[in-house]
């Protein structure tokens, strides 16, 4: 009875739950799924992490490589992050070029490196004009459930914590680049930004971390991007249903409890795997 | 270029403003919306017959279009239509058009600083022009955090680039809520209130100038 | 969006029409439509209206390396993009029949007749050269495309100013607008395209044909030519033959049409640049007509901020202050940790007979797996300092677990690691138990 009601009123079934506080997943309205990381299982990349968001499942690999920066900004690397959603991650994308989604996120993932100032580009620089790294941050779904945004930026923290990038120096007889294998550092990871999403039902209530079932259900969505200090380097509200300043004001308040949630998570990671 | 506005004390200034309406003769809506030196055009299909694959049941089917002015439309154009989409999605009554398909195209005329609020305004300006039925209207606004932490209201492009923050409301004109929200840099929680609140303000001068032009433009019959 | 086809009816009159040399906007045969040009605030940015059509260009530069196989000279770049802005029916980046023919047309017009100097463009031989690109975008289709980007095209080359360049040695420096005046291209003179529309075979004449009498012709003639009466381009389209006559009288029409063009253009680029040189306004808001009841303008308006401040700091008062963190991440492995069913769950009951239950399938006690805790935390030496700031919490069952499984065969810790992940699918089959459970209930 209740599997028919739900696929008949599927957003009438949806209110009968959220009156009650809960949603139909047990879960309460300001509630995470569960949140796994693995760190450093691709070993062919510089840096990895895959992050389980309940069911949503995404993967962040980062390749390092070498090239002269640009002229007009000599001493700054580059950072390239990529959103993929491949046809294997949910019914409704093709394969082929990447669509509007893809393409939305990928530049809220160049948003948030860029806003929040995780990297500093300069620390990306090897010699001023001649060598700098260029890290291709590349964030692939593999199975959606909601709430891309979220895993996409876990992934990409865990990911960029996990780069170890061998020391370059530079000859200065013969002028050509040194690799030492031997020697590795980790990158400087300048700031911790963590982002929650909300979305919106019925233009009032709010609910944390939406599956993709309550994604296409709900009249908007919000993500706010907060940092280890609570400064705000993201409010990515994309349309859908107006909000007041207060409700806004709601969405921060629990954004920062979940980066402090998040950023213990990924410190007690990191502490697991440093060699003593 | 324009004359950069000394700030009064407590107060912002909006640039010069100017639109005109029902400028292209091919399209159902269009109207250019002018921020100072910042210029978009809009112009608006529809409802329409829709494509097959592009139908849907219940509702309208809207589709944003940004044109940049020099080369082709990338990444940022099409995170920034899915933005422009969504905040029409929110006010248009599609429900009223079931299974037609609406197509608004915004063309970037000159890029002078707050490109997006003047993107939300012609793409209003033009929803308005066509006639469709809107559940509110919305405006767009862009404050700005200088280094030293004061507000800008509609920064131009070199005060866009010094800011420390960019920050980009669309109000609703019902209640002035927050129908869209973006912003560039990093800033406190204090300065995005102070800065939407600030929002909310201005957009009852735009929404002002929004009755002003159409009161303009039916004044003859 | 689809296009509206002609229907029968209309196609007829307007036929009908030109044969009594009459046209619905009650131009004669020869005439122009009125071509208006408005300036951008930036170099190289104009629009212009050729009746009802509407076209934009920009004109913007780059430092690339020249093609190899002309290494002095600058590299010219044109593209016309037809806007689904012009016209239902014209879809976003798809290069139609019609667009291939315009931009080949426009190619052969601007750049075969070499009216812009290319080794001017030069910076260093065979290393660094300008590339000028011109974008054209048709905003407005009202006919008669060609000619309405063709005076774009050129007026945008016109108005465009590059920025000055020294090269001192191998190294070029590139100033900025404040440092140098940027310096303008160096034009040899200006092609301009008039389109001529045949109807009944060639017997009927049109200059500057509209949308709908493009839609009913039989052919069209466009013939590009400068101000000296050189003809740059010529080009016959369509299903018409015509006389050597008829081209000659064309070409002769064409060179009255370029020469008031040419006037028309030249007075505007110097209007333009009187008004940036006095400081006077320019830029497309000063081209809106004020008169019109379509436009209205608002000057510089003030927006009173005062007490935001105090309003955003109520916002926040008013708000919950962040509530306390509960989440204690559990580490698996090493390289693997989880925070776990969030915080706050009023779930507590159903977690508790849950682990009870967790408890007495693998055969175990809670006792004894907090015991083993303890021994576990004692042993390895990875997991003590992570563990040993927590509490430990009886409700995180995947915690217990870990530790159940490997009692006390703890000697080296690569050991733990491969026993725990043998026991990954079980627990995984667990996890999975206990979702059910919960969507059932």
């Amino acid at each position: 009875m209740a599997a028919a009601f739900k696929t008949v009123e599927p957003l009438e079934y949806y209110r009968r739950f959220l009156k009650e506080n809960c949603r139909p997943d047990g879960r309460e309205l300001g509630e995470f799924r569960t949140t796994t990381v693995n760190i450093g299982s691709i070993t062919t990349a510089d840096g990895s992490a895959l992050v389980k968001l309940g069911n949503t499942t995404v993967i962040c690999g980062v390749k390092a490589e070498l090239a002269p920066p640009a002229v007009d900004s000599a001493n700054k690397g580059y950072i390239v992050p990529n959103v993929e959603l491949p046809s294997l991650c949910a019914e409704r994308f093709r394969s082929g070029p990447p669509g509007e989604e893809a393409q939305a996120a990928s530049q809220f993932i160049a948003d948030v490196i860029e806003n929040s100032q995780m990297i500093v580009k300069e620390d990306l620089c090897i010699a001023n004009g001649k060598l700098a790294w260029v890290l291709y941050c590349d964030i692939i779904c593999l199975d959606y459930d909601g709430n891309l945004l979220d895993a996409s930026v876990f992934a990409l923290l865990a990911a960029l914590k996990n780069v170890q990038l061998p020391l370059v120096t530079i000859n200065e007889e013969t002028g050509l680049s040194e690799v030492n294998l031997k020697q590795k550092n980790p990158l400087i990871i300048r700031k911790h930004p963590v982002a929650t999403s909300f979305a919106i039902f019925d233009d009032t209530l709010l609910i944390v971390d939406p599956t993709a079932e309550e994604e296409d259900l709900a009249t908007g969505t919000v993500t706010i991007v907060t940092d280890e200090e609570g400064r705000l380097c993201s409010v990515h509200k994309p349309g859908g249903s107006p909000l007041t300043g207060a409700k806004l004001q709601d969405c921060i308040t629990r954004a920062i409890t979940r980066h402090k949630e998040v950023k213990k998570l990924i410190d007690k990671v990191i502490k697991s795997i440093t060699p003593k | 270029m324009a004359v950069e506005m000394e700030v009064a004390d407590g107060q912002c200034r909006l640039r010069p403003f100017s639109c005109e309406l029902g400028l292209l003769s091919r399209p159902d809506g269009s109207a250019a919306f002018l921020q100072g030196d910042t210029s978009v055009l809009a112009g608006l299909y529809g409802p329409a017959e829709a494509k097959i694959s592009k139908e849907l049941p219940d509702r309208a089917a809207l589709e944003v279009l940004l044109r940049p002015k020099v080369g082709l439309p990338g990444v940022l154009e099409r995170s920034r239509e899915q933005l422009l989409r969504q905040t029409c999605e929110a006010v248009l009554l599609g429900v009223l058009h079931p299974r037609t398909a609406i197509s608004l195209v915004l063309q970037v005329l000159s890029d002078a600083g707050s490109l997006l609020s003047c993107c939300l305004n012609a793409a209003c300006m033009a929803l308005l022009d066509a006639g469709l039925p809107l559940a509110a209207l919305f405006c767009g606004v862009t404050y700005a955090l200088q280094p030293d932490g004061a507000i800008l209201l509609d920064p131009t492009a070199r005060q866009e680039q010094e800011a420390r923050a960019v920050l980009t409301f669309a109000i609703a004109s019902s209640d002035r809520k927050v129908l869209m929200a973006t912003t560039k840099g990093s800033c406190s929680v204090e300065e995005m209130q102070q800065c939407l609140a600030a929002a909310q303000r201005a957009a009852s001068t735009i929404f002002q100038f929004y009755r002003d032009s159409v009161r303009r433009r039916y004044s003859k019959n | 969006m689809k296009a509206t086809p002609l229907s029968n009816c209309e196609r007829r009159f307007l036929l009908r029409a030109i044969q009594e040399k009459k046209r619905l906007d009650g131009r004669q045969c020869y005439d122009y439509r009125n071509i208006r040009v408005s300036f951008g605030a930036d170099r190289g940015c104009c629009i212009v209206e050729l009746g009802r059509t509407r076209v934009l260009a920009q004109v913007s530069c780059e430092l690339v390396p020249p093609k190899p196989s002309r290494p002095t000279e600058g590299v010219l770049f044109f593209n016309l993009e037809l806007s689904p802005m012009a016209a239902p029916g014209l879809e976003p980046g798809r290069q139609s029949e019609l667009l291939v023919s315009l931009n080949r047309l426009l190619e052969r017009c601007l750049r075969d007749s070499k009216c812009i100097e290319t080794e001017s463009l030069c910076v260093v031989a065979g290393e660094k050269v300008w590339q000028i690109r011109l974008d054209m975008h048709l905003l407005n289709h009202d006919g008669n495309i060609t000619d309405a980007a063709s005076i774009a095209g050129i007026v945008a080359l016109c108005h465009f100013r590059r920025p000055d360049v020294s090269v001192q040695g191998e190294e070029v420096t590139v100033y900025t607008p404040e440092e140098r005046d940027p310096v303008p291209l160096s034009i040899h003179h200006m092609p301009i395209c008039v389109s001529f529309a045949f109807f009944h075979q060639g017997t009927y004449l049109l200059v500057d044909p509209t949308e709908r009498e493009e839609r009913v012709m039989d052919g069209l003639l466009v013939i590009a030519m400068n101000k000296h009466h050189e003809i740059c381009t010529i080009q016959s389209s369509g299903v018409v033959m015509l006389l050597p006559d008829q081209i000659l009288r064309c070409s002769k029409i064409t060179a009255v049409k370029v020469a008031e063009i040419t006037e028309l253009i030249q007075k505007a680029l110097e209007n333009d640049q009187k008004a940036r040189k006095e400081g006077g306004k320019f830029g497309f808001a000063e081209s809106i007509p004020n008169q019109r009841i379509t436009t209205f303008k608002m000057e510089s308006a003030a927006v009173d901020t005062n007490d935001v401040e105090e309003q955003a700091g109520e916002i926040i008062a008013k708000a919950d202050p962040p509530s306390e963190v509960f989440a204690s991440p559990v580490v698996h492995t090493p390289g693997t940790a989880q925070i776990g069913e969030g915080i706050e769950s009023s779930w507590g009951d159903l977690e508790e007979s849950e682990k009870e239950e967790a408890a007495e399938e693998e055969g175990e006690s809670e006792a004894a797996a907090f015991e083993c805790e303890k021994v576990e935390t004692e042993d390895t030496s990875t997991l003590k300092e992570t563990k040993s700031d927590e509490p430990i919490v009886l409700s995180d069952s995947e915690e217990e677990e870990v530790v159940i499984l490997e009692p006390q065969e703890l000697p080296r810790k690569t050991r733990t690691q491969t026993s725990i992940k043998q026991e990954n699918p079980s627990k995984k089959a667990f996890n999975k138990r206990r979702r059910k459970k919960r969507t059932s209930r």
